[in-house]
């Protein structure tokens, strides 16, 4: 009743007081709301110039609809009538081929166990086998694999045409021309099957959930439980396709190196064994690898080890295939010399062997074995460069290699088949070719200006930035954060209204769509607006000087140098590459410097801290607090302040330092890499025991940190020690039970399934308490303070609030730590130790920058970028398409379901970037006592720092930009710049979004609100 | 006519909290109009007395007559030629409080045995900047030797002026800015023989060693 009496004295208010705080408090409120709608406006700038540079970046092929039609003066007896085709996903070359034990790749897992192919290839005496290497054209993913195998075209990352949205291929395609035929094709597998080509398939397909690559087993076995049922006892087909997934699975999961491939090969072995007897006289039988498998066991990018796939052509019939010299086909090293070909020459080879023309789009040629003799080898020829012609006439290619093609058009037509058929071979496969190289080189056409539009958008929108959240104090934009909006809306709404006027004046120009130029519109709205206002108060001048000046000091320079050290690894691809050590090398110095700073106290110091204590001398205080109070700390650093600096410093170095010992490599950084974040290592029992000591030494840490401004008070320990304690033991629980399912799958068997639902039930229960519980609890409001009450005479009011230095900062880091904790579900065991030395470091940076008073420097801002990208690649990820860890998705639910694997996936990609785009208000929040500055600042500077941090990866977002469009013609464009680019952008809208909607539009509003409500005076 | 009485010349006190200012305890009473902007300890600007020849000597034998960049062998040729540097060049160019002090013999020999033991906390700060941990071991020490002998007059320099580390760390963060700057070519995928570590932060090191030994009297 003493604590309530006291408390109720010390925070009473006049009636008079509360109209004035309400007043200001309406006013923070209002800046609050415009602030918000400013950041969005410059979010949607720089979405839409994201949109345009992907847009003009982005390869795009034109597909036409035409459809091939028999011919018939030419037409051919088809050689089978049936036909049975067997995709197995992932099927690498060295899977189907004999592999010497003694070689130094040689593995048991994935080695030697499927044998029935080869087997058949080699002792076969009457040439009814064909085993050949097959050659996928990159991107390897299930829909561009299946477009470029039934259809013969090149695939692109985004085909225009009838099938934009990538539904069902409407070009003609292989199957389409079985279905005009009237042909039955009956499908099992793969459900992307269903997607591209139901139409064209029977009602009596049996479809199969294909994204869920936890699961081993439910597509092989549909597809092989199908093939009984079908094969033999139904006489209703004429095609009959399987897609199997378990390859291909077990390498997502596992890698190729684990005895579950072994197992699965050897059940994909015994299957084929069992068609190879049971297909009858007049059915071809086909196998098939869409595209291979990288050592981690995914495919996505071009290397060629998931480019080298199987084909294997097979009819009980003999003399089937004329094979070449027997030097073609060695198997040795792993049949590194082995005769290939490519994908898009199987639909012009399948076509000519059932009897059916050609589709239109394809640019494959027909496979040299499937002829039998010169005869027939002339006919195929002739239909295929017919097929060829009749396309490019129809598409009107025109190119430079026309002066290559038209001649060797002549000599074509001038070759009789039939008297010297060797030569028109060699012509037609040369004009294919030189056909096939011209639509290469034309297809790789970007589109200029869409990407001029994209980069000026950006460099437009990083001025902007620039000039908004720094350069212009943030005082007076406080107050013209209202003339920002509406001169904004009512520039975009003028723009897009001169845009429309002219759209429908000129009668709708094919140059410009009506959606990217209102996209424009608004981009070159949204600029005007902003300097509008912007110019209204100043000019050009001024703002360079302004620039100038904010880069005068040391610690200014020093993050400006990072900021350029990092933009310019694109530069190359060595440092492209490398990039996970060369930010991990940034924070070293980074920590080095601050340490050098602490230890040797160099002069600038007392400059500095002398400026700035003048500066707040003439500012004053709200409070009325004596002015040597409130400017203590400028004064020179005390031999404890340098200690604890020093400590934090070293914190700092060391943690980036084991942190950098977690390494995902890709593939380019070969032998100088040895990966340590492995499905190995994630279930080992030492990464699990960290993982349980962890359970503990955070929340420890984190009590550590609370207490330096004795802020370890009240919803603390409840925050600290229950919530974040107890949900990382469950946790624990969820990974160790994923640790035991992948070490003993065998044992486990009966168990399986009990298991898995134990863990969904798991995941979903942390995911809820973790995304929604605990931001609802933080709501409320929790306070880090407690009254300490000295003097226990009721009459006297001395009283001590511990925690009343840093109230802002320990209640926002509870926000985190809601962040924090759910991000951790969604990673890895290694990712989770990742984020636990990340926790301490950002810790120990707000601290560092606390002692030596950058709070409105920009070194704070960048120091935390970089610490939110060393550890986006030691969580295990890399700018590459095949690190994304796509399994995390299933977490939630075993099929894909919106929201809940989008919202696993991001967390665990971009999760650094989640938690440090909220942490950068604690830049501005930690350690700042209430009474010293207006709420209207306070927002103002943490925009400031927002808006720093939001530079700094636009900063890389326009380098990316820039070499990307630099290297479009580098032979690793698509493998190294181009996954870069699409991460910056990536990266750079995540970041927006968590800073605009989480950090100031939820967090920041609503704790400086609540902080005031309490400590206004 | 009186004579003009002559006043003497005020002495203004300042108070600082850096390192960076030697405070000498001696209080010159004796003496009159006595220069106080000038710093008790400096080194002299005599770029043609201070600048390290010998390193320059080194790097091209280390780059260009060395075979297959011996490191071992650079450090064996490093050390004597530093203590020349010392006696000859550098010590002569210090000066103590308005006089030259002659060198320390056996100071020379414990600074040597310091300078090695300096080589730990050195590799232990090159392993923090990212250099293998348990991998190549033996090159990050011969590295961090070659950075601390790199530092051996400065060191000397630190335990004749009574451990003012503030006048001398200059050089130190020239040798350390050298090898960092010199990171640089690590990830170049050129695939030369002198990529490989630690010969670029060797040659980096002795590059800055050159650059502040040459204009270190001058900051």
């Amino acid at each position: 009743m003493d604590e309530k009496t006291i408390k109720k004295s010390i925070l009473s208010s006049s009636n008079d007081e509360k109209i004035i705080y309400k007043s200001r408090i309406k006013k923070f409120q209002k800046n609050h709301k415009f602030y918000i709608i400013l950041l969005v406006f410059i979010a949607i700038l720089q979405f839409i110039s994201i949109a345009f540079f992907t847009r003009g970046f982005l390869l795009s092929r034109h597909v036409l609809d035409n459809i091939s039609s028999q011919n018939e003066t030419s037409k051919l007896p088809p050689r089978f009538n049936k036909a049975v085709i067997l995709v197995i996903d992932a099927l690498r070359f060295d899977f189907a081929i004999p592999v010497n034990e003694s070689h130094s790749n040689y593995n048991l897992n994935y080695h030697n166990n499927i044998l029935s192919l080869y087997d058949s290839f080699a002792s076969d005496k009457d040439a009814s086998s064909l085993l050949l290497k097959f050659i996928a054209d990159p991107p390897t993913t299930t829909l561009q694999r299946l477009k470029g195998l039934t259809t013969g075209s090149l695939p692109t990352f985004i085909d225009a045409g009838s099938n934009f949205d990538g539904t069902v291929i409407e070009e003609d395609n292989f199957l389409k021309q079985l279905h005009l035929a009237n042909k039955t094709v009956k499908f099992a597998g793969d459900d992307t099957w269903m997607a591209l080509f139901h139409p064209f398939l029977s009602n009596d397909s049996f479809p199969l959930e294909s994204l869920n690559v936890w699961d081993l087993d439910t597509v092989d076995n549909g597809v092989m439980d199908y093939f009984h049922d079908h094969l033999q006892q139904d006489k209703e087909w004429d095609v009959m396709i399987g897609h199997m997934l378990g390859i291909d699975h077990v390498g997502h999961k596992y890698g190729p190196d684990h005895f579950t491939m072994r197992e699965k090969q050897i059940q994909v072995d015994q299957f084929i064994d069992w068609i190879l007897k049971s297909i009858d006289d007049d059915t071809l039988l086909v196998i098939l690898g869409d595209h291979g498998m990288d050592h981690t066991g995914n495919h996505g990018g071009d290397s060629i080890d998931e480019l080298e796939s199987t084909l294997f052509l097979y009819s009980k019939k003999p003399d089937m295939w004329r094979l070449k010299e027997t030097s073609n086909y060695n198997i040795d090293n792993l049949g590194h010399d082995y005769r290939s070909v490519r994908q898009i020459d199987l639909v012009s080879s399948l076509a000519l062997l059932m009897g059916q023309p050609i589709p239109f789009n394809n640019l494959g040629w027909p496979i040299d074995e499937i002829a039998r003799n010169d005869r027939e080898w002339s006919q195929f020829v002739n239909s295929a460069i017919s097929q060829l012609q009749l396309y490019k006439d129809t598409m009107q290619i025109h190119h430079g290699n026309d002066e290559i093609l038209e001649p060797l058009a002549k000599n074509i037509s001038n070759t009789p088949p039939t008297s010297d058929p060797e030569k028109f071979v060699k012509l037609g496969h040369k004009y294919q070719k030189v056909f096939l190289q011209t639509c290469e080189e034309l297809w790789a056409k970007f589109d200029y200006y869409s990407i001029a539009t994209g980069i000026t958008l950006l460099a437009t929108s990083l001025v902007l930035l620039i000039s908004i959240t720094k350069l212009i104090p943030s005082i007076v934009v406080n107050q013209m954060v209202p003339e920002f909006v509406p001169g904004i809306i009512i520039m975009v709404l003028v723009t897009n209204l001169c845009f429309h006027g002219i759209f429908y004046v000129y009668q709708q120009p094919s140059f410009v769509d009506q959606f990217w130029g209102t996209l424009l519109a608004t981009a070159i709205g949204i600029i005007i607006g902003c300097y509008i206002t912007i110019f209204d108060r100043y000019n050009f001048i001024w703002i360079a000087m302004r620039l100038g000046e904010t880069l005068a000091d040391y610690w200014s320079r020093i993050a400006v140098m990072f900021m350029i050290i990092h933009a310019l690894l694109f530069t190359s691809n060595s440092f492209t590459i490398w990039e996970d050590r060369i930010v991990a090398f940034l924070l070293s110095t980074f920590g080095m410097l601050t340490l050098y700073e602490f230890v040797f106290l160099p002069k600038r110091q007392s400059t500095t801290a002398l400026l700035t204590a003048t500066i707040s001398e003439k500012e004053g205080t709200t409070s009325g607090v004596n002015p040597s109070t409130a400017n203590s700390n400028y004064l020179p650093l005390t031999r404890f302040a340098r200690l604890l600096g020093g400590y934090h410093s070293a914190v700092l170095i060391i943690f980036t330092r084991l942190a950098s010992m977690i390494t995902i490599c890709r593939e380019e950084q070969g032998e100088y890499c040895i990966p340590t974040f492995n499905n190995q290592n994630n279930s080992s029992w030492w990464v699990l025991g960290l993982c349980f000591l962890m359970i503990f030494i955070l929340p420890a840490c984190i009590t550590g940190y609370y207490n330096l401004t004795s802020s370890y008070q009240a919803a603390a320990p409840i925050w600290i020690n229950v919530f974040l304690k107890g949900i990382l033991g469950l946790n624990f629980v969820y990974w160790s039970l994923t640790s035991l399912e992948n070490n003993s799958a065998v044992i486990a068997i009966p168990f399986l399934r009990d298991v898995t639902i134990f863990k969904f039930t798991l995941a979903r229960i942390i995911a809820g308490f973790s995304l929604i519980a605990s931001n609802v609890g933080w709501l409320m409001g929790p306070l880090c303070i407690k009254l300490n009450i000295h003097n226990t005479d009721v009459k006297s009011h001395e009283a001590t609030i511990l925690g009343y230095t840093n109230i802002y900062g320990s209640e926002f880091f509870l926000l985190v730590i809601n962040v924090l904790i759910s991000i951790l579900l969604f990673n890895k065991p290694l990712a989770q130790l990742s984020y636990f030395l990340m926790c301490n470091q950002l810790l120990s940076i707000l601290e560092i920058i606390d002692l030596l008073k950058l709070k409105e420097n920009i070194i704070g801002p960048i120091a935390l970028g970089l610490l939110s990208y060393q550890h986006f690649f030691t969580t295990g990820h890399q700018a590459t398409i095949p690190s994304v860890q796509w399994d995390i998705g299933f977490m939630l639910s075993e099929k894909v379901t919106f929201p809940f694997t989008q919202i696993a996936i991001i967390l665990n990609t971009f999760g650094p970037h989640i938690l440090v785009s909220l942490s950068v208000a604690l830049l501005t929040l930690w350690s700042q006592p209430p009474d010293v500055l207006k709420p209207q600042t306070l927002l103002g500077r943490i925009v400031s720092n927002c808006g720093i941090l939001l530079t700094y990866n636009t900063i890389l977002c326009l380098s990316s930009f820039i070499w990307v469009t630099h290297f479009r013609r580098h032979l690793m464009v698509w493998k190294i710049f181009c996954p870069r680019f699409i991460f910056a952008s990536l990266s750079l809208i995540v970041t927006q979004l968590v800073v605009t909607f989480g950090t100031i539009a939820f967090a920041s509003g609503r704790l400086i609100k609540h902080i005031n409500d309490i400590f206004w005076k | 006519m009186p004579a003009k009485k002559r006043t003497r010349k005020t002495v203004k006190k300042t108070v600082s909290f850096s390192d960076d200012t030697t405070l000498t305890t001696h209080q010159n009473r004796e003496k009159k109009n006595v220069d106080h902007d000038r710093p008790p300890v400096y080194v002299r600007k005599t770029p043609l007395m201070t600048f390290p020849y010998h390193l320059v000597a080194l790097l091209y034998y280390y780059v260009f007559v060395s075979s297959n960049f011996n490191t071992v062998k650079l450090l064996s040729f490093l050390i004597p030629t530093q203590v020349a540097y010392l006696v000859l060049q550098f010590n002569k160019c210090t000066v103590y409080g308005n006089k030259i002090i002659k060198i320390n013999y056996s100071l020379t020999i414990i600074c040597l045995g310091v300078t090695f033991l300096l080589s730990f906390p050195t590799m232990l700060l090159t392993i923090l900047f990212g250099a293998p941990l348990m991998d190549l071991l033996w090159e990050t020490w011969l590295l961090s030797l070659h950075f601390a002998f790199l530092a051996y007059p400065a060191v000397y320099s630190v335990f004749n002026c009574d451990f003012k580390v503030g006048l001398w760390k200059k050089y130190f963060i020239f040798i350390v800015v050298g090898g960092w700057i010199s990171c640089v070519v690590i990830p170049l995928d050129w695939d030369r023989d002198w990529q490989n570590w630690p010969i670029p932060i060797v040659v980096g090191g002795y590059l800055g060693a050159l650059v502040g030994y040459t204009i270190g009297a001058y900051i």
